[in-house]
Formats: C-alpha cells, sequence, structure tokens
C-alpha cells in the first residue's frame, strides 16, 4: 500500500503541474482540495481522467470524485478497491 | 507640447524563446524555449504556482507581463482590491496552436484516448488575458484579436478603439504567438489614452518593437 | 426618436449612428434570420442525441448542421465546390447573404470584415484529416479566405474571446466604424462542432445528454450546436433609424479561468456599463447567455439581480440551437432583433421551474414583449463577460 500511495503522489504531481511539490510534502490525510494542495475544479476533473487512465476507474459524477478525492488515504483506498488494472 | 509631438517612448518586455528583454535589459538564463520560461519565472517571480499549470502560450504572456509591471513599479492589488480601468488587449497569428496540438495528442489515437480537460482549458488564446486579469485583478475589458501576418497596422488601429470604452485608462497590450512548447515570441507594453492618440506614431512604434520578434 | 450617447475619448463630432442594415442566420433550424426565427418561434429546435461521434463514445446532445445541405446551399449560392473548409463555408454561406441583402459593395476599402470564432478549421489538426494545407488551421488565414472570396483589400480582424466573440465582434466593429476609418463592418460568426471540441467539453463533465434547461432546477449542463450568422452594419450621421447597436461592454471577473464568477462580476460589471451608456428605457428584455449548467445560470441570475434588472424579462436561446459558440453572440443578437420587431419575448425552451437563487423572469412559453430595446448578455472561459444594447427606431 505504501508503495502505491507513493506511485499516486508522483502521478497526482506529474499530472497536475506541482513542479514545487515533493511527494514528501504531502501529507496522507490532509485534504487536497481548498486548503492542502489548494486544488481546484480543472484539477479534479484531470484526477477522473488518471483514475481511468491508470487504474481504469470510471468516474461519470464530478461530485463523487470530490468525495474519492479528499485525501490521499480516502483516494488510495478506492483505488485499491475499485481498480481494474 | 501636443500630444503629436510627445516623446511616443513605450516601455516593453520581449520574451522570444532565445531570450528575454525586460525595457532594454537583458536577463541572463542558461536556458532556452520551454526550460528558459521555468527558468526565469524562477528566477525573477516564483510566487504563483499556477503558473506551472499553463499551457505554452499562456507562460508566455504571463511572464511578459508581470515582468514588465515588475520594472514599472506598479503596485499589485491585492484582497478585496480590483481595477476596472486597466484592459488588456493582445493579440497574435497562431492564437493557440500549440495548446491545440498538445491537447489533440490525448484524442487523437482511439487506443489512447484520454482528453485532457487541463489541456482543453487553454485551446482559447484569451486565456492568457484571463490568467492576467486573476494574477493582478484587473476586471477591465479582455480581448484577444487574433491576424493574417505580422499587422502592426491593424493593431495600433484595434488597440485605439479599445481606448472607446470611456473606463479604459490604460492598456496592456500584447503580442503573443506559439506553434509548439519551445517556439514562442511575444512583447507586452503598458500604456494609456495618450499613447493611442497618434494613430500612425503608435503604428511605428509598434513595428520596431516587433522586430524584435523576426 | 433617440439621440445614441456621446462616447468620451471620441470627438463628439465623430459620434455616428451605427444601424444594422442587413443580418443572416444560417443554421439547421433555416438559411435565412426569418426562416430561424418562425422555427424558433413555432418551439422548434435543431437539437438531437448522438450516441457517439468518430472517437467521441460518450453520448451528448448537438445541434448539427446538416453537410449535404450545406454544400446545396453554397451551391445555389455560386460558392465553389472542393475549395473551402466546412468552418469556411458557413461563414461565406451566412455572409454572402447578409452582403447581398444589405447591398454594400464588399469590395470597398470603407468596409472592414470581423470575424468571430472560438475555433475556426481546428478539425483541421485531425491527422485523418486530409484535403486542405496545414497553414488553414491559422484563424487568420480563414478570415482572409472570406474577405477576398468579396474582394475586400482590409486586412480582416478574428475576434477570439471564447464563447463572448460574437458580442465582441459587434462592439469592434462598432467602434471601427466610430473611429471614422470605415463606413461599413461585415461581422460574421461561426463554429464547428468538431470531436476536438465535443470531447473538450465532455471532459469538462459540462454537457447533458438531455435537452438542456436554462434556469430550471433540474439542469444538468450544457448542449453544443453548429450556426454561422452575420450582421452587417454602417456608420451613419443621419438620425437613428431602424436597428441601433447603441453600446457595449466587455469585462472580466478576475477569479477563475473556467468557471465563472461566483457573484457575477464581469457579468454585472458590463451589463452597469451597458445601462450607463444606454439607459433601459423601454427594455424589453434580455437575451441571456443560459448554458444551462449549474454554475452560469446561477451566477446570471446574481448579475441581473444587482444590475437591478431581475424583474426585466429574460431569454435565452441554448434550448433550441445549443451553444453555438462563436456564433451565439450574433445569431441571439439578431432573433432578438426579430423577436423584438415582433413584439415577442421568446420562450426559453427546456425552462420549467427557477432554480436559481434569484429567480429570473423566465418562461417557457412566448409572452408579448413592450419595448424597442434589448440587451444581449454573454459569459465565456477566460473569466471574460460582455453585453450590449441594441434599439429599435422607426
Amino acid at each position: 500500500m505504501e508503495e502505491m500511495i507513493l506511485k499516486l503522489k508522483q502521478e497526482i504531481i506529474e499530472v497536475l503541474n506541482l513542479e514545487d511539490v515533493k511527494p514528501e510534502d504531502i501529507d496522507n490525510d490532509a485534504p487536497l482540495f481548498g486548503e492542502g494542495l489548494g486544488l481546484d475544479s480543472i484539477d479534479a476533473l484531470e484526477l477522473i481522467v488518471l483514475m481511468e487512465k491508470n487504474y481504469g476507474i470510471k468516474l461519470q459524477d464530478p461530485a463523487k470524485g470530490k468525495e474519492i478525492f479528499k485525501s490521499i488515504n480516502v483516494m488510495a483506498d478506492y483505488i485499491q478497491k475499485n481498480r481494474t488494472r | 507640447m501636443t500630444d503629436m509631438e510627445k516623446e511616443r517612448n513605450l516601455k516593453y518586455t520581449v520574451i522570444t524563446d532565445k531570450g528575454v528583454t525586460v525595457c532594454g535589459r537583458v536577463l541572463e538564463h542558461n536556458h532556452t524555449g520551454s526550460a528558459m520560461l521555468t527558468e526565469i519565472y524562477r528566477a525573477q517571480l516564483g510566487d504563483w504556482p499556477k503558473f506551472f499549470k499553463m499551457d505554452t502560450l499562456s507562460k508566455v504572456g504571463y511572464l511578459a507581463a508581470e515582468l514588465l509591471l515588475k520594472e514599472l513599479g506598479e503596485r499589485r492589488l491585492e484582497g478585496e482590491e480590483y481595477a476596472s480601468d486597466r484592459a488588456i488587449v493582445l493579440f497574435g497569428t497562431t492564437a493557440s496552436l500549440c495548446a491545440d496540438r498538445n491537447y489533440q495528442e490525448t484524442i487523437q489515437d482511439s487506443d489512447n484516448y484520454y482528453p485532457s480537460p487541463a489541456l482543453f482549458v487553454y485551446t482559447l488564446p484569451n486565456i492568457v488575458t484571463g490568467e492576467i486579469a486573476i494574477r493582478n485583478h484587473y476586471r477591465g475589458e479582455t480581448s484577444f484579436y487574433v491576424l493574417d501576418g505580422y499587422d502592426t497596422g491593424s493593431m495600433a488601429f484595434h488597440l485605439q478603439c479599445a481606448f472607446q470604452d470611456d473606463v479604459t485608462e490604460s492598456l496592456l497590450a500584447g503580442w503573443v504567438d506559439s506553434t509548439d512548447n519551445d517556439d514562442f515570441r511575444c512583447f507586452f507594453t503598458l500604456m494609456d489614452r495618450a499613447d493611442a492618440s497618434d494613430l500612425k506614431g503608435l503604428e511605428n512604434e509598434l513595428k520596431g518593437i516587433m522586430d524584435n520578434l523576426k | 426618436m433617440g439621440q445614441p450617447g456621446v462616447l468620451r475619448g471620441v470627438e463628439k463630432e465623430m459620434a455616428r449612428v451605427i444601424e444594422c442594415i442587413a443580418d443572416n442566420v444560417v443554421s439547421p433550424l433555416g438559411r435565412t434570420s426569418m426562416e430561424n426565427y418562425v422555427n424558433v418561434k413555432a418551439g422548434c429546435s435543431g437539437l438531437a442525441r448522438y450516441e457517439e461521434m468518430d472517437r467521441v463514445s460518450s453520448p451528448f446532445m448537438l445541434s448539427r448542421m446538416d453537410r449535404y445541405l450545406m454544400d446545396e446551399l453554397c451551391i445555389g449560392l455560386g460558392i465553389p465546390d472542393g475549395k473551402y473548409t466546412f468552418f469556411e463555408k458557413m461563414l461565406l454561406s451566412s455572409s454572402i447573404q447578409a452582403v447581398r441583402k444589405s447591398s454594400i459593395d464588399p469590395s470597398s476599402d470603407r468596409v472592414l470584415f470581423i470575424i468571430s470564432t472560438t475555433k475556426g478549421n481546428v478539425s483541421l489538426l485531425d491527422r485523418d484529416v486530409k484535403g486542405f494545407p496545414h497553414e488553414r488551421v491559422l484563424l487568420g488565414k480563414s478570415a482572409s479566405i472570406v474577405s477576398s472570396y468579396f474582394g475586400n483589400p482590409n486586412a480582416p480582424v478574428v475576434v477570439c474571446n471564447a464563447c463572448i466573440s460574437g458580442v465582441c465582434a459587434q462592439i469592434e466593429a462598432m467602434r471601427a466604424l466610430q473611429s471614422g476609418r470605415y463606413d461599413y463592418a461585415v461581422v460574421t460568426g461561426a463554429d464547428e462542432q468538431s470531436p476536438f471540441i465535443i470531447s473538450g467539453f465532455l471532459s469538462f463533465k459540462a454537457l447533458t445528454d438531455t435537452p438542456c434547461r436554462p434556469f430550471d432546477k433540474d439542469r444538468t449542463g450544457l448542449n453544443l450546436g453548429e450556426c454561422a450568422a452575420t450582421v452587417v452594419l454602417k456608420a451613419s450621421d443621419a438620425p437613428a433609424c431602424g436597428w441601433v447597436l447603441e453600446g457595449g461592454a466587455i469585462r472580466n471577473d478576475a477569479n477563475h479561468i473556467s468557471g465563472p464568477s461566483r457573484t457575477g462580476e464581469g457579468s454585472y460589471l458590463a451589463l452597469m456599463e451597458v445601462l450607463r451608456k444606454c439607459g433601459s428605457e423601454g427594455l424589453a428584455f434580455v437575451n441571456v447567455h443560459g448554458t444551462a449548467t449549474a454554475y452560469n445560470d446561477e451566477m446570471e441570475s446574481i448579475a441581473l439581480y444587482r444590475a437591478g434588472l431581475i424583474d426585466v424579462p429574460v431569454t435565452g436561446l441554448k434550448g433550441y440551437y445549443g451553444h453555438t459558440m462563436g456564433a451565439a453572440g450574433i445569431m441571439e443578437s439578431i432573433l432578438s432583433m426579430y423577436a423584438v420587431q415582433d413584439g415577442t419575448v421568446l420562450a426559453t425552451r427546456g425552462y420549467a421551474e427557477q432554480g436559481v437563487t434569484y429567480p429570473v423572469n423566465v418562461s417557457p412559453e412566448n409572452r408579448p414583449a413592450h419595448g424597442n430595446r434589448f440587451i444581449k448578455l454573454l459569459s465565456g472561459f477566460g473569466g471574460c463577460n460582455a453585453a450590449l444594447s441594441y434599439a429599435y427606431y422607426s
């Protein structure tokens, strides 16, 4: 799981162009949206693409996305349970 | 001294994939192309992480505007302070072609079909004006005009037209083109109503600045 | 008989009356403005559901122009076959008709061509699409193709300001004419709904695969549409007569590059500026953007409320045409002109029940219009917003 979380963080940093952020800077339980990383609505949409591209998980409803992307841990947990890749 | 006789002396920044000049001062850099943009951003600004999310056209336009405003000592509006009297009017020939090509890559291949919203949002050249407006709290007019070729005559004319909005007192004018991530050129200048009053003079001045791009 | 407001910064002697002397709309609902108006008034819509298109494999609603009918129209107008892309045919088929109606000489150097589009020939970027030189993807090239079709010697300009381009193009035409350098402007706009655009909006989760519902409490997103529209504007030194473009304003939210300001800042500022310049006397309705996304319609209701226009009748046309991007500002202005002259506030197709914070004065039925003026309001990506005001003088 730890390896998966590190990979997930690296993917997020790359896909969202978080140039000055390193995986160790992201707290696993910190909110990704609002405070924390301060991601916005376009970032949420890109994470939806990431879920499908890297893990084969299709999310139709952006509102559901906000729940799943609450924190790294919540996201990793969801991926673990639902991935098809 | 009448407006016609006034020494028209627009201050401007120039950015090409080879280098950056701010009001005549050449900036030091080790890289070229998109790496240079990152290098200059970190060395000169470094205070807006959203920069890294921008497409090339927006990065170039954003940098040129920020470097110019900083050099001219413009006070940054913050908090609830916004201004409607400064317009941002940009011109170019390529529009968002660079971003268009990058986005097309995400939809070209049906076996690797992952349309990217972060790329798609930049497939409109006026987003450059939006990025500058957001950073600087400018709630004035923002516009983007595409021309067929390096046409400083049309640019001067449409800049003069922009001042027909009598709320507009000053205007960030620019030319910005990019065909791919490592090919780009732009210039930005800050002008006021008086700078736009003599059309021929303005055209000549823009022509001189445009020569830096070729 | 009124006098338009004099703009500060333009010499009083130079303030000319800007009249719309000809118009045309080419869309799935007709080849002329009148045909379009009659169909819209009768409640017809060009929207249809598509399960997929090309590599786009999700369903969406689209008001799509029939390619064969377009070719037929072009042949009838004398446009040579095989020379022009579909996007260029859209512009030409509409502008030719409008220019003919206007009786102007489009080859005169006193005529300026202004094109409004968001993506032009972007479909040429698809490596499977062949037949045209790559440089045709440049918007300036398409613009020159249109202006040189008419033998016009002036460099045309393309307004590429996201979804507000159509209103901006008319504002820029007004300014160009006020400057005294030109006497006429042909303002023509269009956008082809290629897989490029459709896939992009799908990636934004902005589209709905059911007919859109502007301002409705159950609205779930945009529909897309294709259309070409043209107005021919004339600068006159005579007293105002017919449709007069009285003023316009463009303002940015300075908030977010894709989402509208939650307080409708830019829309509010644009509306206030237009009201300041043109007044609201005889205002029959506001033709809004009304894209039926959760945020846009909410934002517009706030902007209308803040501008003191919440009781003015509101009409939205996206339920008939979908969002036609570069053509929207022009087409929706033209239909508004026909509506005012017909004494009608057109129904907002798709609306049933109020779903915004400040209840806008919108209806699913056609209603009687009172007044000789309308305001056209639009918003677009990049945080931009624009409004203009037209008034009819008989």
